[in-house]
């Protein structure tokens, strides 16, 4: 039986649309990480100490992911945005400021992962329209990250 | 996320579903943000405990869709602040506003601090 193997397509390296909504997804990881770390040092309240490794084990997940997002990025052959400027302006979510009450940050960091969530469906999507397998298996793989991190944050929050 | 509230099965009390049905009448008309946050903050008093994000949710809104318009004194120009949806009770969020605006300046006689929704004002400019 003679063995193959599918090429991508032309058109999935060089789609810009496909790039264009990894980089969306790199640079609200990117802000997500920061909140999470941010979070993770301002909380206060009886729920420290889960909340303050809880949101050290999200913000070292995030950490390693965006770095493999970026190397997707670079191996569709486009350059990765990156800086504390360029992400900044490219995130979609807005930043909380400290103090706030522990729910508080629980429930922004919802919020920000569900942005994630949606720009990671949107490239799954964009991939699978592509052809691109692989970041379409990458995209489903954050997106059941995010899924899980979510059911936490928001059990957490139930009376 | 008010029509999600509505749906709950925990929102027991018939006071606490009229309360929200006026909040979403309010929200709907888009015209008298003293009454909207008036309405948010018994609502929350009462339910927030129980349904602690959705009331987060609908806390980001209003900050994102409501303004203060503060006069310091009869002769001052109105100037603008944010409004911070942190307190439960109207009167603190409009104390909140008003310090926010004195971080600009100005010397405090009689001010007045009153919401508006920031679409509304920015259509009664325009017209």
């Amino acid at each position: 039986m003679k063995a193959t193997t599918e090429k991508p397509t032309v058109a999935t390296k060089k789609d810009t649309r496909l790039t264009e909504s990894l980089n969306q997804v790199l640079a609200d990881s990117y802000a997500l990480m920061a909140l999470s770390h941010l979070a993770h040092w301002n909380v206060e309240g009886s729920g420290f100490f889960q909340l303050h490794e809880a949101f050290e084990e999200h913000y070292k997940n995030l950490f390693e992911a965006i770095d493999e997002i970026a190397e997707r990025i670079r191996a569709l052959e486009a350059l990765a945005p990156g800086g504390l400027i360029t992400l900044g302006r490219m995130a979609g979510m807005d930043e909380f400021k400290s103090p706030m009450p522990q729910r508080d940050y629980v429930a922004a960091l919802i919020v920000a992962h569900e942005k994630v969530v949606d720009d990671c469906t949107k490239a799954r999507d964009v991939a699978g329209e592509v052809n691109d397998l692989e970041t379409q298996d990458m995209m489903i793989g954050r997106i059941q990250w995010h899924q899980k991190t979510l059911w936490m944050l928001k059990s957490f929050l139930k009376a | 996320m008010i029509d999600d509230l509505l749906r709950h099965p925990g929102l027991a009390s018939g006071g606490d579903v009229d309360l929200m049905l006026d909040l979403r009448w309010r929200l709907h008309q888009h015209d008298n943000a003293e009454q909207v946050l008036s309405l948010f903050c018994e609502l929350r008093r009462r339910l927030e405990h129980r349904h602690y994000l959705a009331f987060f949710r609908v806390r980001r809104w209003l900050e994102a869709h409501l303004i203060a318009v503060v006069t310091l004194g009869p002769s001052a120009a109105p100037c603008f602040a944010p409004v911070k949806v942190d307190h439960y009770c109207v009167e603190a969020v409009r104390r909140v506003s008003l310090c926010a605006a004195l971080e600009h300046g100005g010397q405090l006689t009689a001010p007045r601090v009153v919401f508006a929704f920031k679409g509304t004002l920015l259509a009664n400019a325009q017209a």
